[in-house]
């Protein structure tokens, strides 16, 4: 049984105040920042994410595990730097130029961050450039583009391109997903990978970063 | 002496009391008072401000209810679609309802082998052509977001597809000011120029304003257009229950009728007395797949309770879906889902009702299900007539005849020869044949029914066609000259 078995379970009830006093209590008790993200709060939330994909929580108690993960966070991020805990990775997302579809993009941001992976919303519409300033900017492990229109899928070659005018495409992973967007496509416009739905962009994800 | 008529009930359905009514209505003025909404067209936000809006950073704007109010007085109350030949085939009012297709899909399933593939041009004027056969399918939408075609110039290839293919009113999607102008002149060339498509208009335009309460310039644009223009216009955001909007329906339509509100004010601003079809879309989103449903009783419930405010209050005709579903195949599911909406948004008087066809929540696109719907629509539309109760149909006489004289049967009756075609619903594709009959006929299912009758129609129908003159000016405008 995992030491952090209160705090497991408040988040995986999505019980916002017990789980912060159980992130306070275990920090006051002196244990281990990186143990309490990755055992107390990661791991939970695949549990939360694995009961999502068998159907026995829905979005919104997932969504809800997601937010009282973030209120923990919040206690223990400022002593990352001090004692050097690590995120799951960096994820630049948005959803692309043309496109106002922002749903389904900003449930898997959620999932994602939900997962340990720190995450730089560029919201709608996001242009090429904009995409490939910020990339240089932040220098994210993965750029991640949303499109829900045939009509605007070709932004997302175009925004590859982007990239790679400025030099940074061999830097980062890129992943597209939404519903018109196809695993073929994907392979055709030279993404690194493709996801379905938010729970496999968390998969997918963590597979380009090599993690399981 | 001649017995008093006694008019026919036709069964209609309420989901709303005026209380319940009046309180959303309050809701979504609320909503544009209080929280207010982001306006990216710079022309309408002078308007608005000019108007008495309060205006601030971020181009925030409050509207006082009372704008709102002016333009559902100025709006028309009928919105009278025409036919291609300028017959008014779609008078849109009150208890008017008509049914088409839907747009954009990105998928079909193919019509030989089955399999769901891309869509492509030939896939748009098939399905124009199998609406222009059905008698109960009254406008076409072009099904498909084909992947064949220069994407910036999509929705005009599109359009010219229909036009070509079928003669019954269009609903079209345009992505800003500068392809909706290009529609605009086919449609003017079709009907032989601007005074003449004022006068019948036979296309309406469908954009999307973004819920939560954002009003991007594109789709500005486009609504200016049609304001001034007096294109007929809807304007629904996707205020769905948990996606755009609250979880709970009453909230999600008070969302999605204050965003509604705010188009047509602006809509009225710029072209007073221009036609708007009033309604949001209101689905829900499927808290277990996130899938906007197209096949859930909520959506059928919210547009059947927008009939109701129709009704009490806003007087507009309104915009509704039917006839689609969220299984992936035509299955008993899908006959399920569409028959569900089909008949509610009759007997609640919906007015213009697409997306009739679809599969996948709006990925796939079905010539079978179309069929499909043909029939439901006509087996629907006999409920929703109700049941004469007079001299002839109580038919006390032949009841007299038959029941007086041994031996004898209403089969042979001359009452039943003289009445039955009328009394009954006589079914073209839903099989009622005995069993034998069916297992000799090839044992089909009603799927392959309807892909055995898609393809006669596509076969065999003929679309009155253009003239050569037309045809040129349209490719004409479609090529860019
Ligand atoms: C980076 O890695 C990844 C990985 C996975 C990723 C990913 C990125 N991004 C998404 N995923 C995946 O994970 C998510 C979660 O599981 C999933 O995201 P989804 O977005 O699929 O799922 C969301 C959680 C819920 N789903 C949604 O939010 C989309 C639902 C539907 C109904 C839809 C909505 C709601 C809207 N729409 Co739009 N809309 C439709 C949609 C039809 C449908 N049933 O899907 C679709 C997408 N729309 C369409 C159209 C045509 C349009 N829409 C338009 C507008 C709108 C609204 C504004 C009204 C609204 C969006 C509101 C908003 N704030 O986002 C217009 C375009 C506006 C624009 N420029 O973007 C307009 C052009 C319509 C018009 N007449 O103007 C169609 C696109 C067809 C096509 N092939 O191009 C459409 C399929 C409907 C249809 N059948 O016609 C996966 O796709």
């Amino acid at each position: 049984m995992s030491e952090f078995q209160a705090l497991s379970e408040a988040v995986l009830k999505g019980d916002i105040k017990t789980a912060v006093a159980e992130t306070q209590a275990a920090m006051d008790a002196g244990a281990n920042i990186q143990d309490i993200l990755d055992t107390g709060l990661i791991a939970t939330m695949d549990e939360v994410g694995d009961r999502f994909s068998k159907g026995i929580i829905f979005v919104p108690q997932m969504l809800r595990s997601a937010k009282t993960m973030q209120e923990c966070m919040k206690l223990i991020t400022p002593l990352f730097q001090k004692g050097g805990v690590t995120s799951k990775g960096k994820v630049l997302i948005g959803t692309v130029k043309g496109d106002l579809h922002d749903i389904g993009k900003n449930l898997v941001l959620m999932m994602m961050e939900g997962a340990g992976f720190t995450i730089t919303d560029l919201g709608v519409d996001v242009t090429p450039e904009k995409f490939a300033q910020k990339t240089q900017e932040i220098e994210p492990d993965i750029v991640a583009m949303s499109a829900l229109l045939s009509t605007t899928m070709p932004s997302m070659p175009l925004t590859i391109e982007a990239l790679q005018n400025a030099g940074v495409r061999d830097k980062v992973k890129i992943m597209i997903g939404g519903a018109p967007v196809t695993d073929k496509y994907a392979q055709e416009i030279k993404a690194d990978a493709y996801a379905s739905d938010a729970g496999s962009a968390v998969t997918k994800a963590k597979s380009l970063m090599g993690i399981s | 002496m001649n017995p008093i008529d006694i008019p026919t009930f036709q069964p209609r359905l309420k989901v709303l009391s005026r209380e319940q009514v009046l309180a959303i209505h309050t809701a979504a003025l609320e909503i544009l008072e209080k929280t207010g909404f982001r306006m990216e067209h710079p022309d309408a936000l002078k308007m608005l401000a000019d108007a008495g809006c309060r205006v601030s950073d971020d181009n925030w704007v409050r509207m006082p209810g009372h704008l709102a109010e002016q333009a559902l007085k100025s709006a028309p109350r009928q919105i009278a679609l025409h036919d291609q030949k300028g017959n008014k085939t779609m008078p849109l009012v009150d208890g008017n309802p008509f049914y088409g297709t839907g747009s954009d899909t990105t998928f079909t399933h193919d019509l030989e082998t089955g399999q769901r593939r891309r869509t492509v041009l030939q896939d748009i004027a098939n399905f124009a052509k199998l609406v222009d056969g059905l008698e109960n399918i009254s406008f076409a939408m072009s099904m498909s977001n084909p992947e064949d075609v220069p994407i910036e110039n999509i929705y005009v290839y599109a359009f010219a597809e229909i036009v070509k293919n079928t003669n019954k009113p269009i609903v079209f999607i345009s992505d800003s000011g500068k392809d909706i102008a290009k529609i605009h002149q086919i449609a003017c060339a079709v009907v032989g120029g601007e005074e003449e498509f004022r006068r019948k208009p036979f296309i309406l335009n469908y954009s999307e304003a973004i819920s939560p309460l954002r009003f991007p310039e594109n789709v500005m644009e486009k609504l200016i257009f049609c304001a001034q223009k007096s294109i007929p216009i809807c304007f629904p955001s996707g205020s769905n229950a948990g996606g755009g909007a609250p979880i709970t329906l009453a909230g999600a339509m008070a969302l999605g009728i204050a965003e509604n509100l705010v188009g047509l004010t602006v809509h009225q601003m710029f072209g007073k007395g221009s036609p708007f079809l009033f309604g949001p879309n209101v689905s829900t989103l499927d808290m277990k797949s996130t899938v906007v449903s197209y096949g859930c009783p909520e959506w059928a419930l919210t547009q059947a309770a927008l009939a109701d405010m129709r009704d009490e209050l806003y007087g507009l005709p309104i915009w509704a879906y039917s006839g689609a579903s969220d299984a992936k195949v035509m299955d008993a599911q899908a006959g399920a889902e569409a028959m569900f909406s089909i008949i509610t948004s009759m007997l609640s008087r919906c007015n213009l009702i697409h997306d009739n066809g679809y599969l996948e929540y709006g990925g796939i696109s079905s010539l079978e299900m179309v069929t499909m719907v043909n029939e439901l629509v006509a087996m629907s539309r006999f409920f929703v007539q109700g049941i004469p109760v007079n001299e002839e149909t109580l038919a006390l006489e032949a009841i007299h005849r038959v029941g007086s004289v041994p031996g004898s049967m209403f089969l042979t009756d001359d009452h039943t020869f003289d009445n039955f075609t009328q009394a009954q619903f006589i079914p073209k594709l839903l099989d009622r044949s005995r069993y034998d009959t069916w297992e000799e006929e090839g044992a089909q299912d009603f799927y392959k029914r309807c892909n055995v009758e898609a393809k006669r129609i596509l076969a065999e129908h003929q679309v009155e066609p253009k003239s050569d003159e037309i045809l040129q000016a349209i490719d004409k405008i479609v090529q860019g000259g």
